[in-house]
């Protein structure tokens, strides 16, 4: 898959833990349960399904605690994984999902990075659908933070 | 979380994006941010013919992104500031569930090295208070 397009979205954060803990915290499933989602959202333990490999998938299932009928299913089919280091795949995003939403499939990158004092640079950007977003179009970020004073003009008078 | 946006569909928001995917319809959008203009108001910064720019009003409009209304002979385009908040709300749905992941990861972290043998001397005990 290519890299070469702009992300929609892209987040770093630095964790005060080695490298290869945080990269456990996101492939093994009693690790993954402790922290995905807000607070309040819980993962089923029987209902993970972890194969961390080029070509193998994570899925799992994730409750709301703010509405019962919800059941969420996330599978990412990953294309690249290089231990430690990378994840890399399209998320979908399926189940009984919360009203007026539909399911959608979006690609996920996260890149973990040595920091300085045995800190974790985590890297995470996801794109839209590949035709959504053209290689030849850049500044998606930039776009948005240009029209951030207009929306929130706009926003203003809605209310 | 997932609650946002109830109002639009992932079809809506693929129109949405697919609109915002080119520079020019990028540009017109922010154009008509700071008020409603008409095609020939539109198309002076641009090289491009006056056909060509309503073809990427019609693409705009049909995103639901601009509006357009006839007064006399002019046709004047303003922006629906509702779908472009859709576009900006999924990503900031996404930029909250991680951000909002992170915070409880780190936590989750902050107890995992503490449960390891080498002594940290910062906030140690406070950890192991909160975790019992």
């Amino acid at each position: 898959m290519t890299t070469k397009t702009t992300p929609q979205l892209a987040l770093t954060r630095i964790f005060d833990a080695p490298r290869t803990l945080v990269y456990r915290a996101f492939t093994e499933p009693d690790h993954l349960a402790a922290w995905w989602g807000p607070i309040g959202n819980s993962l089923p333990r029987d209902e993970m399904d972890l194969d961390v490999r080029p070509g193998g998938h994570m899925r799992w299932t994730e409750l709301f605690a703010a509405d019962p009928r919800v059941r969420v299913h996330i599978r990412i089919d990953l294309t690249e994984v290089v231990d430690g280091e990378l994840l890399d795949g399209v998320m979908h995003v399926s189940g009984q999902l919360p009203e007026g939403l539909e399911p959608f499939e979006t690609r996920v990158r996260i890149e973990f990075g040595d920091e300085a004092d045995g800190r974790t640079r985590l890297e995470v950007r996801q794109w839209l659908a590949d035709h959504l977003a053209p290689s030849s179009e850049a500044g998606w970020l930039e776009a948005f933070s240009k029209l951030d004073g207009a929306l929130a003009t706009f926003t203003g008078v809605l209310r | 979380m997932l609650s946002l946006m109830p109002e639009r569909t992932s079809a809506d928001l693929d129109l949405l994006f697919g609109a915002l995917a080119d520079a020019t319809r990028r540009s017109i959008v922010e154009r008509l941010a700071e008020g409603e203009a008409t095609v020939t108001e539109l198309a002076a910064p641009f090289s491009i013919s006056l056909p060509a720019i309503s073809r990427h009003l019609k693409v705009l409009e049909h995103a639901s992104l601009i509006t357009r209304s006839q007064e006399g002979r002019w046709r004047h385009a303003r922006l629906s500031p509702t779908s472009l908040g859709s576009a900006a709300a999924w990503l900031a749905r996404y930029e909250r569930l991680w951000t909002e992941s992170f915070d409880r990861l780190d936590d989750h972290l902050a107890r995992l090295t503490s449960e390891q043998p080498q002594p940290r001397p910062k906030a140690d005990s406070q950890d192991q208070a909160r975790e019992r």
